[in-house]
């Protein structure tokens, strides 16, 4: 029965995202170009790009839950806040995903980084990618870009890598994020103070203070084999 | 306006007002989130603007809108969009129109800051620092090369110390004999064929090139140090100077660490070892360039160079500040503190068993 099936097996995650084997793909928002250098592929007409989990949490997360990874993404013409944006290969397929070729979808991508270097790309990207908003910032200074926000946002996710980044990400979501809306906080181990006791103790930590400061996290997806020493947390804000 | 009037217990009893504002708008409401006033604004066509509220804004200052209001209601707390303790309330918040005016202005602002970081003298010096590390080291390793080159076709020839302009000599020959003329050694029966005399003439060439491209690299840092970092370039030399900022990721990161940073910058390797299996912690990082303290006998350099890391850090804080900057006399006033140092050690100390 299986003779035929020699095609590897393909699921849409959204109407943009597929996930065909072990591979991930987004359907390219500006056809013909790649962002960084990634495969560019036509499935039946359409163009997409391969999203490489080993460079961006977000894809590596989707490969790696247990769960639906479709509830990872965000509502495809909505608004989002994106902290730590890197050099935005996330942000690229993001992109494509929420706003769709030439915006067709009327998403935004609100996404703050604090080095210079990396706005560099994200600003270039901006320019073919509406509904991108680049903004060079401190993703702890709300003040400075939190009025780009009008209305709250029901996705968010922060990967900063710095000290403190469990409490930068809660101070965000408590000014940002709606009741029930999903937060996904990156953790590099190796960023926070090192307690002596572990990893394990050190995520043990972050849940724990997640879930008494008005979330509930729902799932804790590690990223060992494209990310070392990495967690998402998946989170639902309750109150 | 309303004062309410006093409470039964003789508290004011005045209710709370709320002055809202965003980048284009500004209202008034009362602790129930009904709005009692606003100001709009629709001048967002002009990008200049929306950019210079929304710097505004981020200084923490008020817009023109909400001057306005909180003329009218001095009492009014005001606020920035987003603040937590905002009452609930329907806000005048920017249409799809106005929002896009606002996405396209912070691009503007993005792009512009992006702009500014060339004008950031730690990332310039940064570059300049790392370039000019990587040209010495192909340097070294092609003035090397060529001396064992010359002197496999010449083995008379000596080179000694200076070998500065042996690239050029090299370089500007017409063929070995000239270069044998040149260099005042006899030519040996076997020479190079043609096409080798004419690679080896290039690397030479080459050599004499990057020479002087180290050169100009070191001036310009040189150069920038002596603007960036007056009083620590007064203080270590300006290549120095330099390099300490540059391994402490800038100016203000280096006036942030304490001394016994400064002391072992750039001997992390050893430092690091020092934490983990517990050897002896090093004495030294970049510092130990300085003639002070490689010059000064082993058993004094630990203390020299805590002297001259503790005066450094000092210079550094002044020049990440901008304070009167260091000069000569202070220079002066370290070195004789050096001095006395070296006097007060002058043998090595006794071994311990």
């Amino acid at each position: 029965m299986a003779k035929h099936n020699n095609r590897r097996r393909s699921t849409m995650l959204s109407w943009a995202v597929m996930k065909a084997g072990r591979a991930l793909w987004t359907m390219n928002a500006v056809p013909k170009k790649a962002v960084y250098g990634e495969s560019l592929r036509s499935f039946s007409g359409t163009e997409f790009r391969r999203w490489d989990p080993s460079r961006s949490k977000l894809g590596a997360a989707i490969m790696r839950t247990r769960r639906d990874p479709s509830w990872l993404l965000p509502v495809e013409g909505t608004t989002v806040l994106y902290l730590g944006a890197g050099h935005g290969t996330s942000i690229s397929h993001l992109h494509d995903h929420l706003c769709g070729q030439a915006n067709d979808l009327g998403g935004r991508l609100v996404a703050v980084d604090l080095a210079p270097r990396c706005l560099r790309e994200l600003t270039h990207m901006a320019k073919s990618r509406p509904g991108l908003v680049p903004v060079l910032g401190d993703a702890r200074k709300h003040a400075a870009w939190g009025v780009l926000l009008p209305r709250k946002v029901d996705w968010l996710f922060q990967d900063v890598a710095q000290a403190g980044q469990v409490d930068i990400f809660i101070g965000a979501c408590k000014r940002f994020l709606n009741r029930d809306g999903t937060g996904l906080l990156s953790l590099k181990a190796a960023s926070e103070r090192w307690t002596g006791e572990g990893e394990e103790a050190l995520f043990e930590k972050v849940e724990h203070q997640l879930n008494t400061s008005g979330f509930e996290v729902e799932e804790r997806i590690s990223l060992a084999g494209f990310e070392d020493n990495h967690v998402l947390f998946a989170v639902r804000k309750m109150e | 306006m309303y004062f309410g009037g006093k409470g039964e217990d003789g508290a004011p009893n005045r209710r709370a007002m709320w002055l809202w504002y965003d980048w284009r708008a500004a209202a008034i409401a009362d602790a129930n989130g009904s709005i009692l006033d606003d100001e709009q604004w629709d001048g967002f066509h002009d990008q200049r603007s929306i950019v210079s509220r929304l710097e505004c804004i981020a200084e923490g200052g008020l817009t023109p809108e909400a001057m306005v209001l909180l003329e009218r209601f001095p009492d009014a707390k005001p606020r920035v969009h987003g603040e937590p303790d905002l009452p609930d309330a329907d806000w005048p918040l920017p249409d799809d129109e106005a929002q896009q005016a606002a996405d396209e202005a912070a691009i503007a602002m993005a792009t512009r800051g992006v702009a500014q970081a060339a004008g950031d003298p730690d990332r310039r010096l940064e570059h300049l620092m790392r370039a000019s590390d990587e040209m010495r080291s192909t340097f070294i390793t092609m003035e090397a090369r060529l001396v064992e080159w010359v002197g496999l076709f010449l083995p008379e020839a000596r080179f000694g110390q200076d070998r500065s302009s042996l690239g050029k000599t090299v370089g500007e020959a017409e063929s070995l004999e000239h270069l044998s003329k040149t260099l005042g050694v006899s030519l040996p029966p076997v020479g190079p064929d043609k096409p080798e005399w004419k690679a080896l003439k290039e690397w030479g060439q080459s050599v004499a090139v990057f020479r002087g491209q180290l050169d100009r690299l070191e001036n310009g840092i040189r150069h920038l140090s002596l603007q960036h970092l007056p009083s620590l370039s007064a203080l270590l030399g300006p290549l120095l100077a330099a390099r300490l900022s540059v391994e402490a990721h800038g100016r203000m990161r280096l006036a942030r660490l304490p001394a016994g940073t400064v002391q072992v910058l750039g001997a992390e390797k050893a430092f690091f070892n020092h934490l983990k299996t517990g050897a002896p912690p090093p004495k030294h990082g970049h510092i130990f360039m300085h003639p002070w303290i490689s010059r000064s006998p082993r058993w004094v350099r630990g203390k020299i160079s805590r002297t001259v890391a503790a005066k450094a850090s000092i210079a550094a804080k002044i020049d990440a500040f901008e304070g009167e900057p260091w000069g000569e006399e202070e220079m002066r006033e370290l070195e004789q503190k050096v001095e006395e140092i070296r006097q007060a050690h002058p043998s090595p100390p006794p071994r311990r068993n």
